[in-house]
């Protein structure tokens, strides 16, 4: 009871700074995909230059969220906003030019397999007629390859380069149009601890000298303390918590509390100790601190 | 009972409506990219890999099927005495509707497969919505380019299956049966209208078109996963095939028609 309590309040303070100083907003949001409703009136804003990350178990609408932001979706019902203009409600045609205004980082990257690096980092500027001089464009491509420190791979093929590489690669080709807004997908997720940690400093070496306004889906954890200025949370299609760090390490809310600490909950473990397997004490949680 | 029945009615006709959608927007696209330079190269690229690639098979199912009907034919017309005509029947048979159609169910069976499974694995993978959000449009840039090479190549490989189709005849005909050669060439010519030849190209343009934009639509719009491409490419092409069919039946009637019209006048033209 206390737990919805929270949300319910909230939510109420996220409707009421929805549009206030955002550069984004999504107000009154809710998705259905058939009977399953993943986003469920979500309303939220995000401000201009600073980095937001949006965490939460999987299959909550992270993901989801995060492409409503850029009208890869739209929603069932609800408005988004991107710089005080509805675009959830615009043609493919008139989006395209919004469009232009992003850069979205894919959860796989989302590379072009056909075409190279290179060609995959030209695309967008091509595409949008940016710079028309070849020279400018191979001299754009090495500087945003540089960026993310893979300057030299302008031959490769996305099949040839590492999980990290790659996504490093789609994180060039995302900043290729110089984005007002940066939209990451599970940007650290299949990556080891290094790896991961390059691309958080990445995300931050990127915020730092581009300015731009950062979103970030993620439920690493480390990376979330790491990068953000303010972190969401979603479950079950609801913001359950929204605030800074700190607020989010003694934030009440008990979902909040077991997902930051990666504990699981009391039902979960219910209903496997009902699933009837042969030893039911495996399902007893460890306490790795005792 | 009735509820499954009225679900499966209603994504169905959701469906059409979402195909109906996909081939509107793709003929405006089209119509643009027709005079767009930037879509130049991209079609270049593809007609080499729709077309030029395409030309083998094409013309190797054009000569058998020549001669085949040669085999076929052979004895019949040489019991009635009138094996000469050999040459009339198939150019008859492959110029009107097995050059074109065998033509066509081959290049769905390789091109449309290989477009499904291309676009159907970029649509898994978020490739194509990577391309929406650089803020381009995937039908201008996936798949205008595809349908506008079937479109115009289409006609082309028709044209080689006929080519082969006549000459395997030949080579059955005349080298294997020993039919004179004067007259095979004489009954070819004297079978086949430039009326037939042109109906052939003509179903062309509408069978190439079919092919691209089915197969691109089932990419577009494949499930998640391996099984949902393999699910999608064979959609494509029952799809396809089925499509080819239907259209030959509809283009024979309009043309037969269009030919009884406008054959009392062929006098006074030529």
């Amino acid at each position: 009871m206390a737990a919805k309590n929270l949300t319910t309040q909230e939510g109420r303070g996220n409707r009421a700074e929805a549009h206030s100083n955002g550069v984004l907003a999504v107000e009154k949001v809710t998705k259905r995909f058939g009977p399953h409703i993943v986003l469920d009136n979500v309303s939220l804003s995000i401000e201009k230059g600073k980095t937001t990350v949006v965490i939460g178990p999987s299959g909550c609408g992270k993901t989801v969220l995060v492409k409503h932001l850029i009208a890869l979706l739209r929603p069932t019902s609800g408005e988004v906003y991107f710089d005080g203009r509805r675009i959830d409600n615009l043609s493919e045609q008139d989006l395209n030019e919004v469009r232009t205004h992003f850069g979205f980082l894919f959860q796989g990257g989302a590379l072009f397999d056909s075409l190279s690096d290179f060609e995959n980092i030209k695309f967008p500027i091509r595409q949008n007629n940016k710079v028309k001089n070849w020279r400018e464009v191979e001299e754009l491509v090495k500087n945003k390859l540089a960026m993310v420190g893979l300057d030299g791979f302008q031959n490769y093929y996305p099949a040839n380069l590492s999980g990290g590489q790659r996504k490093r690669v789609a994180l060039a080709r995302a900043i290729a149009l110089n984005p007002e807004v940066l939209l990451y997908d599970e940007p650290t997720t299949g990556l080891d601890p290094i790896r991961s940690d390059v691309i958080n400093e990445l995300v931050l070496k990127l915020q730092r000298e581009l300015g731009v306004t950062t979103v970030v889906v993620t439920h690493d954890m480390a990376s979330a303390y790491k990068i953000a200025d303010r972190i969401i949370m979603l479950h079950s299609g609801k913001i359950v918590a929204d605030g800074d760090a700190e607020h989010i390490r003694n934030h009440p809310h008990p979902d909040v509390q077991h997902f930051i600490n990666g504990q699981v909950s009391e039902d979960d473990l219910a209903i496997l100790r009902m699933s009837g397997t042969a030893s039911q004490a495996q399902f007893h949680p460890r306490d790795f601190e005792a | 009972m009735f509820a499954t029945l009225g679900a499966r009615t209603i994504a169905g006709v959701g469906n059409i409506g979402q195909f109906g959608r996909f081939c509107w927007q793709t003929m405006g696209v089209c119509l643009r990219g027709c005079w767009s330079h930037k879509t130049y190269p991209l079609i270049w690229t593809q007609m080499h890999i729709i077309g030029v690639r395409s030309v083998p098979v094409v013309m190797i199912t054009g000569a058998f099927v020549g001669m085949t009907l040669a085999v076929q034919a052979y004895d019949q017309l040489a019991e009635m005495g009138f094996e000469e005509r050999l040459g009339y029947l198939i150019n008859v048979s492959v110029v009107k509707e097995l050059g074109p159609v065998l033509a066509a169910v081959m290049l769905a069976g390789r091109v449309g497969g290989a477009l499904t499974a291309e676009l159907g694995t970029m649509n898994v993978t978020e490739q194509i919505d990577a391309v929406r959000s650089i803020g381009t449009d995937p039908i201008s840039y996936l798949v205008a380019p595809r349908v506008l090479a079937c479109l115009f190549l289409m006609p082309f490989l028709i044209i080689y299956a006929n080519l082969l189709g006549i000459l395997g005849g030949y080579f059955v005909g005349v080298v294997q049966f020993g039919i004179n050669s004067w007259a095979y060439w004489n009954f070819s010519a004297s079978g086949v209208e430039l009326w037939d030849v042109a109906v052939g190209i003509i179903k062309g343009f509408f069978f190439g078109g079919a092919i691209a934009v089915i197969s691109c639509y089932k990419g577009f719009t494949c499930k998640e996963g391996a099984q949902g491409v393999g699910r999608a490419c064979t959609e494509a092409f029952v799809a396809s095939f089925i499509s080819i069919l239907a259209l030959d039946f509809i283009l024979v009637v309009v043309f037969k028609a269009i030919y009884s019209t406008f054959w009392p006048f062929k006098s006074l033209i030529g």
